[in-house]
C-alpha cells in the first residue's frame, strides 16, 4: 500500500454569486438590494491519491475540476469537508506545503509579462531557496525537454501563446515539487509541443516519484499519462477507476462500422441504434451492446451486401460524455 | 530571505524601467497641488508679512521639504495590488511561499519609489533656484533625528493602506474606499497645509492619528521645529502605529484572503 498523498472528505465549495435581471429598474433594485444564488461548484467529493500516481481529472466545462485544484493548491477555502496534501491543510499556506507543490494555471501565473522570463526563473529560484547547483541541474532538464533557452531573453509578453505555457510549466517545476496540480498544462501547443509535455511530465513522474492530478481537454493527455481518472460533473464525483474499466463499466458498447454497396438505400435500425463517425464517412456504423456484437455481426454479414467491416470500442470522448448524460 | 529581496529588487527595478515615461507623467501629476500650495502660501504670506507667525520662508521651506518626505513616506499600494485582488491576478502569487504583500508589493514599491525620486531630483533643483528657501535653521541631528521617523511613517503608511487595499476581499472594488482614506491623509497629515494653521480641533485630533507621521513630524523634525519632548512623543506614537497598523493589516488580510475567489484564470 502506498503512502496516500492527497486525502479528499467531502469536499464542497459553494459560491455566492450576485444576481439581477437586465434592464435599468433590476440594477436600481438590486442597488438597495442584492439577491445572491448559491452555485454548488464542488460538492461532497470524496478521493484518494497515493504517492507517484497520475491522475486524470475530467469533466465539461464548469463541472468544478478547477474549483478543486484551486482549493487543494490553497488557493481557495473551501465551504465543507476536508482535504490534505502531503500532510499539510492546503489552504493555510504554510510555506513548507508552497515550496512542495505547483500549480499551474492558465498562462500568466508565475512569469512576469515585462521582463525576459529568465528574470521571472531566478526570482523563483530565490523564492523556493533552490541552491545554484540544483536550480542549473534542473533548468538543464527542462530546457533538454522543452527547449526553453531561446525563449528566455524576450520579454514574456511576446512570446507566443505555446512559448509562455512552456515557460510556465518550467518555471512551476524548478522547485521539484512533489505534488503537481496541473490544469490544462497543454493548452495552446501543437501536437509536438503537447507531445514533448506528456513525456516531460512522464520522465518527472518516473524519475522523481511527483503524485500528478492534471485535466485536460485533449484526450490524448489523459490516455497518454493516466491510468487512473477521476470524472466530476456538476460538482459531484461520477467516476474514480482505471481508464480501461471506463468503457466497460459505463459504456458498454462496441462499434460496427460496415461499408455497403448503395450505402444510403439500406435500412440499418433493426441491427442497432446507427451513430455517425466524423473521421470514417464512407463507412456507416451502428451502436450495439458489447455482448450482442457477434450475433448482429452474422446477421448484418446474411442480410446486406457488405464490402468491408470493423468491429471498435468507442472512442474516449464518447464514453466519457456518455458518463456525464447518465 | 537576503536573496529574495535582492532578486525581487532587480525584478521589479527592470520592471519599472519600461514604464518610465509613465512613471514621469505621474510624478509631475503628484507634484501639481504641493506646487500650488507653494505658490498661494507663498504669496499671502509675502503681501500679509505673515499668517498666524508663518512667514513666506517657512511656507516655501514646509512645502520643498514635504515634497521630499512624502516621496519617502507615501506608497503606492492601492494601483500596484487592488486589481490582483479584483482579477485574480494575486493567484499566482498567494501559492508562492512569500508573503505577497510584505514581499513583492513591498519591493514593487520601494523600487518605484527609487525612480520617483531620480525624476524628483532636477526639479527639486529647479524649484530650490526658484523660491531660494533658507534652510539656515536645518542642523544634522535634525536631518539624521528624521530618516528613522521617515521610514517609521513609510511603514505605517504603507501598512495602513495595505489593510484599506485587503478590504478589496470583501468589496472587490476599493478604490472609493482609497479615495476617502486619502482625504483623511490630506486633511490630518499636514499635505494641505502646515498642521498648526488649521483649527485647534483638527490639531488635537491629528496628534493622535497616524496621519501626521507620514509629513508633519517629518519635516517639523528635519526644520528644527520641535521641542525635545515633541520629539519623543512622536516617536512613541510611531512606535504604537506601526504595533497597531501591522495587527490591523494582519487581520483584514488573513480574513480576507479566506474569501479571496481567485476569479479568471
Amino acid at each position: 500500500m502506498h503512502q496516500m498523498t492527497i486525502i479528499v472528505e467531502q469536499l464542497s465549495k459553494t459560491y455566492k454569486v450576485p444576481e439581477r435581471e437586465a434592464g435599468f429598474g433590476a440594477a436600481v433594485r438590486s442597488f438597495f438590494k442584492r439577491k445572491y444564488k448559491d452555485v454548488k461548484a464542488v460538492q461532497n467529493v470524496d478521493f484518494k491519491i497515493a504517492q507517484g500516481e497520475i491522475v486524470g481529472f475530467l469533466g465539461p466545462n464548469g463541472a468544478g475540476k478547477t474549483t478543486t485544484l484551486k482549493m487543494l493548491s490553497g488557493l481557495l477555502h473551501p465551504t465543507g469537508g476536508k482535504a490534505t496534501v502531503l500532510g499539510f491543510t492546503p489552504w493555510e499556506l504554510k510555506s513548507d506545503y508552497l515550496r512542495s507543490m505547483t500549480l499551474v494555471m492558465g498562462q500568466r501565473n508565475r512569469l512576469s509579462w515585462d521582463i525576459p522570463a529568465a528574470d521571472s526563473f531566478l526570482l523563483n529560484q530565490a523564492i523556493y531557496r533552490i541552491p545554484d547547483d540544483e536550480y542549473k541541474k534542473s533548468y538543464k532538464e527542462l530546457d533538454e525537454l522543452l527547449e526553453l533557452e531561446p525563449l528566455m531573453k524576450k520579454p514574456v509578453r511576446n512570446l507566443s501563446l505555446g512559448e509562455r505555457m512552456k515557460c510556465e510549466i518550467a518555471v512551476g517545476l524548478l522547485h521539484r515539487p512533489k505534488v503537481l496540480f496541473l490544469d490544462e498544462p497543454t493548452i495552446g501547443l501543437d501536437i509536438t509541443g503537447q507531445a514533448r509535455i506528456r513525456e516531460f511530465l512522464r520522465e518527472y513522474n518516473k524519475r522523481t516519484g511527483a503524485t500528478i492530478l492534471l485535466t485536460s481537454h485533449y484526450m490524448a493527455d489523459v490516455t497518454a499519462l493516466c491510468e487512473r481518472i477521476i470524472i466530476i460533473h456538476q460538482g459531484q464525483l461520477k467516476y474514480d477507476g482505471g481508464i480501461t474499466d471506463l468503457s466497460r463499466k459505463i459504456a458498454p458498447f462496441k462499434l460496427i462500422g460496415v461499408m455497403l454497396t448503395d450505402a444510403d438505400s439500406h435500412d440499418l435500425s433493426g441491427y442497432g441504434t446507427e451513430v455517425r463517425n466524423e473521421e470514417d464517412a464512407e463507412k456507416r456504423y451502428i451502436q450495439v451492446k458489447a455482448e450482442d456484437v457477434t450475433t448482429v455481426t452474422s446477421q448484418l454479414l446474411a442480410g446486406l451486401p457488405i464490402h468491408d467491416i470493423s468491429i471498435t470500442d468507442p472512442s474516449i470522448e464518447d464514453v466519457i460524455e456518455q458518463a456525464f448524460n447518465q | 530571505m537576503l536573496k529574495i529581496f535582492q532578486r525581487l529588487w532587480q525584478v521589479n527595478w527592470a520592471e519599472q524601467w519600461q514604464y518610465r515615461a509613465n512613471l514621469l507623467m505621474y510624478l509631475l501629476y503628484w507634484l501639481v497641488s504641493p506646487i500650488i500650495y507653494l505658490a498661494v502660501w507663498t504669496s499671502i504670506a509675502y503681501s500679509k508679512g505673515d499668517v498666524n507667525g508663518f512667514t513666506a520662508n517657512d511656507f516655501v521651506t514646509y512645502y520643498m521639504t514635504l515634497l521630499i518626505v512624502d516621496q519617502i513616506t507615501s506608497n503606492i499600494v492601492i494601483h500596484s495590488f487592488g486589481y490582483k485582488i479584483q482579477d485574480g491576478t494575486l493567484s499566482g502569487e498567494l501559492i508562492r511561499p512569500i508573503h505577497p504583500m510584505l514581499t513583492n508589493a513591498l519591493v514593487n514599491n520601494i523600487s518605484f519609489k527609487g525612480l520617483t525620486i531620480l525624476g524628483l531630483t532636477p526639479i527639486w533643483i529647479i524649484l530650490f533656484f526658484l523660491f531660494k528657501p533658507d534652510y539656515g535653521h536645518v542642523t544634522m541631528v535634525g536631518v539624521l533625528m528624521a530618516i528613522p521617523a521617515m521610514l517609521l511613517g513609510f511603514f505605517i503608511g504603507y501598512l495602513l493602506s495595505a489593510a484599506v487595499t485587503s478590504l478589496a476581499f470583501w468589496t472587490t472594488r476599493v478604490y472609493s474606499i482609497h479615495e476617502f482614506y486619502f482625504a483623511l491623509i490630506l486633511l490630518f497629515s499636514g499635505q494641505f497645509v502646515p498642521l498648526s494653521l488649521m483649527p485647534q480641533i483638527i490639531q488635537n485630533i491629528a496628534q493622535y492619528l497616524p496621519f501626521q507621521l507620514l509629513l508633519y513630524y517629518p519635516i517639523q523634525l528635519i526644520l528644527g521645529k520641535l521641542s525635545n519632548a515633541q520629539i519623543v512623543q512622536g516617536y512613541v506614537m510611531g512606535g504604537i502605529w506601526l504595533v497597531v497598523a501591522l495587527f490591523l493589516f494582519n487581520w483584514v488580510w488573513r480574513n480576507g484572503v479566506k474569501r479571496f475567489s481567485a476569479v479568471g484564470a
